[in-house]
């Protein structure tokens, strides 16, 4: 039942992704209210399935919260992914955003319903998973994920922008009207990476904690643990440069893309090398 | 967080200073740092290490050895980078922190007419009522709003000031204090604490742990037995739960008894002990002995056991069993001394295929002969599986240590990004029947925080003494 749902979950971010497009090109309240009803209307379902699933697990006996696997961790990385974009969307009063994260939300639903290596089902937690810190540690990462994703997909908009003054007349000139200022641009990339900055560390910090009560080390050079580092250390670095040496715009806008290349490995390319967080394979 | 504060303490000023205050070398120390973690996490590490080397060109493995990277997150320049990381943001630290200082108390002692100067006003409006009045009401708003609020008067004029928040310039020292912190709780755990593991059979009892990164062995002052040790299975097959029945003994006498599962440590005496693996591995034998007169005897034996042999002189000795010999199945290796010498074979479960399959092995080869030592024969009925539970047995007195720097750090984060120093000045002044108000703000960073300040001071402001006027 929740895996249907979440299947329609999957085009219904898909229509919303559209419609920020077509709003994006052609402007128009029409376009841009419709995308942001089709979001509503995503995430909502989305909300009422991950709670189905989550009172499932318990019917079958083996309730767990579910963010247990790569499947209930993509569909939670997109959940708050448009959550984190909604109230952005409504806190700055512009859907401009919007084009540049649906469809990420969007593709990360589509990975986990059409991989044929990503299953749907609620399967048991394994009993390294079994702790308190589950929820903590995991929630905390993907809130943390999911705003650096923001971040990127904004810095890919400061890109798109540009750095011109203007005199470039092209067929993208169009919509670049419509996409907010640098300065607003610069502005928002920073808070998501803060926001997302703050969130890691609390990630990393609870990861800690369960590591120590379950593998006797609270830090051990696991892949994941060092590239969760890696990133840190990125967007430590972003930050610094910011407050210290007055970077903006531009370089502001590669970090955050390069951060975001960081968080995709931590999240997916680890699976890939040897390691204790194996969980995520399938 | 003030911005181009480029602003060092001036005093002592050398090129070493310089060089280590510079935050330049911070974003590069990062990157680097950042960039070799990746090398890490491509070339296996340690244990993982030691089972590649082998099929891998001999060149490239000392290569890699010589730059440490089977190890590279405790090798020297790893190390040493961290170390340098340290001290760059110490130096970087104290060099600002007079000037963070510096802003602190003045943010508290400016006097506070100087902003309104100059009649420029980030709010004005104009208020019934006497400034007496209004500037009563203003200040109640203000207590509410800020932490420190002081009132002046001149000549009908009514000066408030209203600041909070400047505690969040210290935020960054608080995080940057948290990291050394948390360094300095690893140097103490790795100087003082142990990583080591160790493999209990079922009923076995140990003292001593494997160190890791083969570091040799580390004897305990007491003694782990392991009684049970059991995986639960969920329906579909999957694993459910390890859990280890495991006792402590001291001198002999039982201390504590506890069962052990994953995520749930047991402590003593300092040592924590983990759930880690488990797997399985021979356990007792089945073994009949047969007299060569009709007698026959059932002995369930276990590795190191030892028995004698009724009716001549022989003490006989289980040296090995094994499950699986081989590819021939469960045997157990015997060592029988006696008055002639000593004498050592397999006994096979499977000895009658065996020799189907080698006609006259037994004659060929002695040792797996189960009746070489007349005029006894030996045969073996089976071998049980049993459970070792793996263990990871470690100590770090470094944890609260690194535990009290990860929650300064988290509450320098609250102070850098939760908080701000935010300041306004109120004047109000007669003007005509009413009062005129000034609003000037300023902040450190969150400008819409302080807007919304600004906004609730002038909004509620407006609304109520409308509603006076209505009444009058």
């Amino acid at each position: 039942m929740n895996t249907v749902i979440l299947n329609w979950v999957t085009f219904i971010f898909f229509g919303a992704a559209v419609f920020y497009f077509i709003h994006m090109l052609r402007g128009g309240e029409f376009w841009g209210k419709a995308a942001t009803v089709t979001a509503f209307a995503g995430i909502a379902a989305q909300t009422v399935a991950l709670i189905l699933r989550w009172v499932e697990s318990y019917h079958m006996g083996i309730g767990h919260v579910p963010l247990s696997n790569l499947y209930e961790s993509l569909v939670f990385f997109a959940w708050t992914v448009m959550l984190l974009y909604l109230i952005m969307e409504w806190r700055i009063r512009s859907r401009s955003a919007g084009p540049f994260v649906t469809p990420f939300a969007f593709l990360l639903m589509a990975y986990a319903s059409i991989s044929p290596n990503i299953s749907g089902q609620i399967q048991p937690l394994i009993p390294a998973l079994k702790s308190n810190w589950l929820t903590s540690h995991v929630m905390t990462c993907f809130m943390g994920y999911a705003s650096f994703a923001i971040a990127g997909g904004l810095g890919f908009m400061y890109l798109v922008k540009g750095d011109d003054g203007g005199g470039r007349e092209g067929p993208s000139k169009s919509f670049r009207r419509f996409l907010p200022s640098r300065d607003d641009l610069d502005e928002l990339i920073y808070q998501c990476a803060i926001l997302g900055f703050i969130f890691l560390t609390l990630g990393i910090i609870t990861g800690a904690v369960w590591a120590h009560y379950a593998w006797g080390r609270y830090w051990g050079w696991d892949p994941k643990e060092t590239w969760s580092l890696i990133t840190w250390f990125v967007y430590a670095a972003m930050l610094h440069s910011r407050y210290v040496r007055g970077w903006r715009g531009r370089r502001m806008a590669v970090m955050a893309i390069v951060g975001l290349f960081c968080v995709l490995v931590t999240y997916l390319g680890v699976n890939y090398l040897p390691g204790l967080h194996s969980y995520i394979k399938s | 967080m003030a911005k181009g504060n480029n602003h060092p303490a001036g005093e002592k000023k050398n090129a070493v200073w310089s060089f280590f205050a510079s935050v330049r070398l911070t974003v590069f120390l990062l990157i680097v740092i950042a960039v070799t973690s990746i090398l890490g996490t491509l070339i296996p590490q340690q244990e993982e290490a030691q089972r590649i080397m082998r099929d891998m060109p001999p060149a490239l493995v000392s290569t890699l050895q010589a730059l440490q990277l089977f190890d590279m997150y405790h090798s020297v320049w790893f190390l040493l980078l961290l170390l340098l990381l340290a001290v760059n943001l110490t130096v970087c630290s104290l060099n600002r922190f007079p000037h963070t200082w510096r802003l602190f108390q003045s943010a508290r002692s400016r006097e506070p007419s100087s902003r309104l100067e100059g009649g420029a006003a980030d709010r004005i409006f104009t208020a019934g009522g006497t400034p007496a009045r209004v500037a009563g009401e203003v200040e109640g708003l203000l207590r509410r709003k800020f932490r420190r609020v002081r009132r002046t008067e001149e000549g009908g004029v009514v000066t408030l000031h209203g600041e909070k928040g400047a505690f969040s310039y210290f935020g960054v020292y608080v995080i940057h204090a948290s990291i050394l912190i948390i360094l300095a709780g690893a140097i103490i755990g790795s100087l003082s604490g142990f990583d080591g593991y160790v493999n209990i059979p079922e009923g076995g009892t140990v003292d001593t742990v494997k160190l890791r990164g083969g570091q040799g062995t580390r004897k305990l002052d007491f003694a782990v037995r392991c009684d049970r040790f059991a995986v639960e299975f969920y329906d579909n097959g999957m694993p459910k739960e390890y859990r280890s029945d495991l006792v402590f003994l001291k001198d002999g006498q039982v201390v504590k008894e506890g069962s052990l599962t994953v995520n749930h440590p047991i402590e003593f005496r300092g040592i924590r002990f983990y759930q880690a693996s488990y797997g399985n591995q021979p356990g007792a034998a089945l073994l009949t002995v047969m007299d060569g007169r009709g007698g026959k005897k059932l002995l369930k034996v276990s590795a190191g056991d030892q028995f004698e042999l009724g009716g001549r002189k022989a003490a006989v000795s289980v040296l090995r069993i094994e499950e699986n010999l081989m590819n021939m199945g469960p045997a157990v290796k015997l060592g029988i001394m006696s008055e002639e010498g000593g004498v050592a074979f397999w006994v096979f479960n499977r000895i009658r295929e065996i020799e189907e399959a080698n006609p006259g092995i037994t004659k060929q080869v002695p040792q797996f002969n189960p009746a070489v030592f007349k005029p006894f024969y030996f045969s073996l009925g089976g071998v049980e599986s049993a459970y070792f539970t793996g263990l990871q047995v470690s100590t770090d007195p470094g944890v609260p240590v690194v535990a009290t720097g990860a929650m300064l750090m988290v509450a320098g984060f609250m102070m850098i990004f939760f908080f701000s120093h935010r300041q306004v000045w109120v004047r109000v002044e007669g003007r005509g029947s009413g009062s005129r108000v000034r609003i000037v703000g300023r902040c450190s960073r969150d400008p819409a925080a302080l807007q919304r300040d600004m906004d609730t001071l002038a909004e509620v402001e407006r609304s109520k003494s409308a509603q006076e006027k209505s009444f009058q």
